[in-house]
């Protein structure tokens, strides 16, 4: 319950409150937002595992902004921006996508 | 990150083990932390069920309320860039029409301005000189004209041969490539023969060539007058269609067109229509010069069009010889693509600098034989720059 009170406070921040990006960080975002969705789906499959912890949940949704958001910043300043992004999302992504399987094979035991 | 490692996996090496990597992340897609966290509630004998302290359910909300706001925020990000984005493609679309809107405008404005002088001329001229105004203005090709005539369409060779053949040598391919391409010369030749065959105008797919046109390459493609062409080319001449088409069959012209047929697969196609239109020459000039010392007398406004300098080709039935005394007028250049037909060496199909070389097709075979048109009697002072006419193709003069 709580959690979705949360859920709905930070679309409200974020929609309403319009915090402006500040141009150096603009890149930054969608990076963010993917590592911000794998945690999302770790913590829905923790959760449906029975395993969830929520300082696991958090600190890994903190760590993973922001060491791929520090990924990035390397590869900007050596010149492989680009391709530091692309390894990132690709990881990131097939992590994601395992997690939605496994998240599906429990709530559609399928 | 510990793979637990069975006992003598050291020995055995797996068989997918270059995809350690992927293997590694699909399998360990869950964060550890949970596990571990897990692991470590047992020990402690909280049993792995979510805590349900309230500090707990706390921390999860601030993390679901952090994702959300940074979701929420890429979104609003996209929504503000993607109107941007709009608006910038609007503003060119907007750009462009304007543009095009202008051109339209100013091209009706040349055709009223055109009527201006044509009415004016007629007003002003004799019965003779009008029928001397209307017949340079055709062969200069600043009016459109339409009448019987030929078409002769000239094309690419067809790529498949050696297409399929996976042993085949690239270069060798691309040798053939380059020959089976149709090349300016080719072109010119093709006008050169229709010129020496009677044709009195022509135009090479829709651009009407004058005798200051080009035809020349830029890289792959053909300029005429510098306006990019694509294949097929289609070449129009009006005149006695008939006679037309057998001379050039038989002439320089067809003779060459046979020839790079056989030897390079350059299609090509020559036929009789009973009605050409040709549209005008674009980017006419009225250029007006005067022998030297003289006062300027030339500017005036409704200085006869074909002023002494023009540079009508003389057709048959025209008053030949008569132009041309003390004024400057482009020299014709010489047509030395004529030979060399059997050497078709793809290099030389660019022509760097453009003086005195084969790029010049403007109308120099008015001879029967095709030939060099330095004999065509006409004795003209070649004064005109050759560089100078590289820069502007196009200008003629004669407007009508």
């Amino acid at each position: 319950m709580i959690a979705v009170l949360g859920l709905a406070l930070g679309v409200v921040v974020g929609f309403f409150a319009r915090p402006v990006i500040p141009h150096e960080l603009e890149p930054y975002l969608p990076i963010a937002v993917v590592a911000a969705l794998d945690a999302v789906f770790g913590g829905v499959r923790a959760l449906l595992d029975g395993i969830f912890d929520d300082k696991v949940f958090v600190v890994s949704f903190l760590s993973n902004v922001v060491v791929a958001a520090l990924i990035v910043f390397l590869g900007d300043k050596l010149g492989v921006g680009a391709q530091l992004s692309t390894g990132v999302v690709v990881v990131l992504g097939i992590r994601i996508f395992s997690n939605a399987a496994a998240i599906r094979r429990h709530v559609f035991r399928a | 990150m510990t793979r637990k490692s069975a006992p003598g996996e050291a020995q055995y090496k797996r068989p997918d083990a270059s995809m350690s990597l992927l293997i590694n992340i699909m399998d360990h897609s869950l964060d550890e932390g949970y596990a571990e966290a897990t692991a470590r509630r047992a020990v402690r004998g909280e049993g792995g069920a979510i805590s349900r302290a309230p500090g707990t359910r706390l921390l999860v909300a601030v993390g679901v309320s952090l994702i959300a706001v940074v979701v929420t925020m890429a979104a609003m990000q996209v929504r503000a860039t993607a109107p941007q984005a709009e608006k910038e493609r609007r503003d060119l679309v907007n750009r462009i029409h304007t543009r095009e809107a202008e051109a339209d405008r100013l091209q009706d404005e040349v055709e009223s301005l055109r009527d201006q002088v044509d009415a004016m001329q007629d007003r002003n001229l004799t019965p003779e000189e009008v029928k001397r105004a209307e017949l340079l203005a055709t062969t200069t090709g600043a009016d459109p004209v339409e009448g019987p005539g030929v078409k002769v369409v000239v094309d690419n060779a067809e790529q498949d041969a050696g297409k399929d053949d996976p042993n085949a040598d690239p270069r060798q391919q691309a040798e053939s490539l380059a020959n089976g391409r149709v090349y300016d010369r080719d072109l010119q030749q093709v006008v050169n023969g229709l010129w020496a065959a009677g044709a009195e105008a022509i135009a090479i797919n829709g651009q009407r060539l004058t005798a200051l046109s080009a035809i020349r390459a830029a890289g792959a493609a053909i300029l005429v007058d510098n306006r990019p062409l694509s294949p097929p080319y289609t070449a129009l001449a009006i005149g006695d269609a008939k006679a037309m088409r057998d001379a050039f069959e038989r002439g320089p012209g067809g003779v060459y067109l046979r020839h790079i047929g056989g030897k390079y697969g350059i299609r090509s196609t020559i036929g009789t229509e009973k009605k050409i239109k040709l549209p005008a020459a674009i980017g006419i000039t009225l250029r007006v010069a005067q022998p030297e010392g003289a006062p300027p007398t030339g500017g005036t406004p409704i200085a006869p069009p074909p002023a002494p300098g023009t540079t009508a080709p003389a057709p048959r039935p025209g008053p030949s010889g008569t132009p041309g005394t003390g004024t400057v007028s482009p020299s014709e250049s010489p047509n030395p693509g004529s030979g060399d037909i059997g050497t078709k060496a793809p290099t030389s199909s660019t022509t760097p600098g453009g003086a005195a070389t084969p790029t010049k097709s403007g109308r120099p075979t008015r001879t029967p034989t095709g030939g060099n048109p330095a004999t065509s009697g006409r004795g003209k002072p070649k004064t005109d720059n050759a560089a100078a006419r590289d820069d502007a193709p196009t200008h003629e003069e004669g407007q009508a």
